[in-house]
């Protein structure tokens, strides 16, 4: 032992009087600086369980878990992030990254707690002393890990657009693609709320590997008819992405386009499964529009022998009929439908059942029906001057210039709708140069058409009144029609109910026009259906009963589309085709062999 | 710029940049860079190395050096980059024009696996203890796998793939038949 550590506590005496250097008890407790990275904090509410934190968190220190009280609807898994201390490292990546901003860290970094799994917890799910902290760590202003906007899609301009029928939307480049895929977060949260339940997280991935044969793959396993929706599907999607939390949604639907855009119609069949062999059963599909093609085509993988009967001279149903080239060219449609007959779909056209060919038939020849006729007949006004000459339905305008046929609508034209056959109508009605008015009841926002159509029309110069009730038309005396028309005043219905247009009295005004056209919707014409059947199928206000196998109530028949599904739209339709598919195949093989 | 024009003329030097009034970059070749340092020290009155850092550009194969020196009579930062492959990476070292280069370039070597021969204390750990993987910073180096690797996960951790739980909760019986 040495002199020094003999004499050393005594050194130690010395400072005995001094002021200490330290704290004194109790030690205050120092806040952490204002944008500390302390325990996290998540706005539940806010928070969509998109997973993207997880996804992110180099640690795996994140698992999405079910949140008592929250349940998976649409846009919001339902899940939430719990988090591990055991492994944060308080990088906050989860921060920068959430889609929806509800991540956040609160600026308290002391936690005491005897349990080890108490370091384990549900920001925001269970209450914690910092939940309602204003200080700590947020995505600093202008850093961004996820691109807000999307990339622009080149179109063309609204003066060139009235001028033809050119397709409008002119697609993405291999960058543009490339780069809009790039902001895609991959959650799938889009898939539950596509009717069809397409893997979209999927397909952007083969765009982001620029592997298209991979994207088309994907792409036809739920969506036999994608040239077309690639187009001018309702993109229920973008409506739930997670990403218009922080800006614009994926454009999703362009995307699927583009990957159809690469490939040829030619190179399908050495991308695509093949048909199995025939089994020697043979299905009916009465109309060719998205619903029945669908079904043909996963009917006809299965190794069905498909006949298709449609009563227009060409197939697509109102793919090709109802929507004009400047959105879908007929080249596109007929892309998807050449496919599906190379596969050894027969479709007959011009056959009309019911009038050609009995339904009876149908039902004692083949071993089981799809039909999906979809809403031919157009609602009338109910409004006095119906019948004169220049009152015409949207379907039928678009029809005619589908046939090629230059429509007598005159120079002015008013539209009376507010859905896609509307704007379409009076979009076609610009391009044949007349000025248009479109007439709807209620206000912009009830408008049932997809936004850009409502965009698009303004923006080609029809002009839009709204609130607005059709009261009569009479002849016109420079032109062929009046039409007058009231006001209305919106009239709140309670909760959950939409409002009501009322007409305001004594508001009544008048446009002089030579066509008007009613889209106002259309309903299902079923008289093609014997009575003996009829009888067994189940109607409710106007639509066919269908069970979750799209199977009506003769076990034979399927039903599906417009005509059994309130969605309306061709996505919805295709899924409908789809599930009818695979509710025949087990059908036919669970109950017909035995 | 006169110190960049009298470098070009000796040395390889390219893309003279103007970041702000008061601070530049230009690029110097691997053969030359020591040289161009030293120059900037000794001629020009850089006789401050502000950092010495490495930034991996993967899909380039290169990694980016950077010296950055400062001029305390005219108040200039020069950022004189050098770049190199990214395979068996070596680079001279300049611990003889500053001693504390030392560190940096020991850093460099432990979390980016550059080498600088002969510079002092090369091999002793600087941050890491014991590490074995490739060097951590690189950008090929795998996190998250190191962790899933390192870290066992703790009894009772579950996640949900949102996907598969919203099939579950909002549409079961169409998941049956897809
Ligand atoms: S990233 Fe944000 S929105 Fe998505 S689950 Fe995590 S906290 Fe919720
Ligand atoms: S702060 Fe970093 S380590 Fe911690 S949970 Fe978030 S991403 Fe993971």
């Amino acid at each position: 032992m040495s002199l020094k550590d003999i004499i050393a506590p005594f050194s130690v005496w010395k400072r005995a009087l001094e002021k200490p250097y330290t704290n004194r008890k109790p030690i205050e407790t120092r806040p952490g600086a204002d944008r500390y990275r302390g325990f996290h904090q998540n706005a539940i509410d806010q928070c969509i369980g998109c997973g993207t934190c997880e996804e992110i968190c180099q640690n795996n220190a994140i698992d999405l878990v079910p949140l008592e009280g929250k349940t998976s609807s649409h846009g919001d898994s339902g899940l939430r992030p719990k988090i591990d201390y055991g492994r944060c490292c308080w990088c906050a990546l989860c921060v920068d990254i959430c889609p929806t901003g509800s991540l956040g860290m609160s600026n308290e970094y002391i936690w005491i707690t005897t349990d080890p799994e108490d370091f384990r917890f549900i920001p925001g799910g269970e209450t914690k002393p910092w939940d309602d902290r204003a200080e700590g760590y947020r995505r600093a202003e202008g850093y961004d890990l996820l691109e807000a906007e999307r990339v622009e899609m080149p179109m063309l301009s609204f003066e060139e657009s009235q001028k033809s029928f050119i397709e409008m939307v002119q697609g993405y480049s291999k960058e543009q693609a490339m780069e809009e895929a790039d902001r895609c977060v991959a959650c799938g949260i889009c898939i539950a709320t596509c009717p069809a339940h397409m893997d979209v997280p999927a397909y952007i991935e083969a765009i982001r590997n620029d592997d298209m044969g991979e994207g088309l793959k994907i792409v036809y396993n739920a969506n036999p008819l994608p040239a077309s929706c690639g187009r001018v599907c309702s993109h229920a999607c973008e409506y739930v992405c997670a990403m218009k939390h922080k800006g614009e949604a994926i454009s999703i639907r362009w995307l699927k386009r583009y990957i159809i855009d690469q490939i040829y119609l030619g190179d399908y069949k050495e991308i695509l499964k093949s048909a199995d062999e025939s089994n020697g059963k043979k299905i009916a599909v009465i109309g060719s529009g998205p619903g029945g093609l669908s079904a043909a085509y996963y009917l006809r993988l299965l190794g069905y022998e498909i006949t298709v009967f449609d009563a227009n001279e060409k197939a697509g149903g109102m793919l090709r009929y109802g929507i004009p080239e400047y959105r879908l060219p007929y080249e596109q449609v007929e892309k998807d439908v050449e496919y599906i007959r190379q596969l050894g779909v027969t479709i007959n056209q011009d056959l009309k059942i019911g009038v050609d060919r009995d339904f009876k038939t149908l039902y004692d020849e083949y071993d089981a029906i799809f039909f999906s006729t979809g809403l031919k007949d157009p609602y009338g006004l109910e409004i006095a001057g119906e019948d004169l000459p220049g009152v015409q339905s949207g379907l039928d305008i678009l029809d005619e210039v589908t046939k090629g046929k230059t429509p007598d609508i005159g120079k002015s034209v008013v539209v009376v709708g507010g859905g896609n056959v509307a704007m379409d109508a009076a979009r076609t009605s610009r391009r044949y140069g007349a000025e248009v008015t479109i007439l709807y009841r209620r206000r912009e926002v009830d408008m049932p058409a997809d936004e850009e159509e409502i965009h698009e029309s303004q923006g080609e110069g029809c002009k839009l009144v709204t609130q607005a009730i059709p009261l009569r038309v009479e002849k016109g005396d420079s032109t062929r029609l009046k039409l007058f028309f009231g006001m209305a005043e919106m009239v709140d219905q309670g909760e959950g109910q939409r409002p009501k247009p009322v007409l305001i009295e004594g508001s009544e005004e008048v446009i002089e026009c030579d066509t008007v056209i009613t889209a106002i919707g259309q309903e299902a014409d079923y008289s093609f259906i014997p009575e003996e059947i009829g009888k067994n199928l189940v109607f409710n206000r106007g639509m066919v009963q269908i069970n979750e196998f799209r199977q009506t109530g003769d076990s034979k028949i399927f039903a599906g589309g417009d005509i059994a599904n309130r969605k309306r739209d061709a996505i919805s339709a295709i899924a409908d085709g789809h599930s009818a598919a695979k509710g025949i195949d087990i059908y036919l093989t669970n109950f017909k062999d035995k | 710029m006169t110190e960049f024009n009298e470098l070009s003329r000796q040395f390889q030097v390219s893309d003279l940049v103007e970041q702000r009034a008061d601070l530049h970059f230009i690029t110097a070749s691997k053969e030359h860079a020591v040289a161009v340092v030293s120059a900037l020290k000794e001629r020009y009155g850089y006789t401050h190395l502000v950092f010495f850092t490495v930034v991996d550009h993967l899909e380039k194969n290169e990694f980016h050096l950077t010296y950055m020196l400062h001029n305390y009579e005219k108040h200039h930062d020069m950022g004189v980059v050098v770049k190199i492959a990214r395979e068996n990476v070596q680079m001279e070292s300049i611990h003889h024009l500053w001693p504390a280069a030392a560190t940096y370039q020991q850093e460099m070597r432990e979390m980016y696996g550059v080498e600088f021969p002969g510079s002092p204390g090369l091999y002793e750990n600087f941050a890491l203890e014991g590490w074995e993987d490739i060097p951590p910073m690189r950008r090929d180096f795998d996190t998250k796998e190191y962790s899933d690797k390192t870290y066992y996960p703790r009894p009772g951790r579950e996640s949900h793939d949102p996907r598969e739980y919203m099939k579950e909760n909002l549409y079961p019986s169409e998941a049956e038949t897809w």
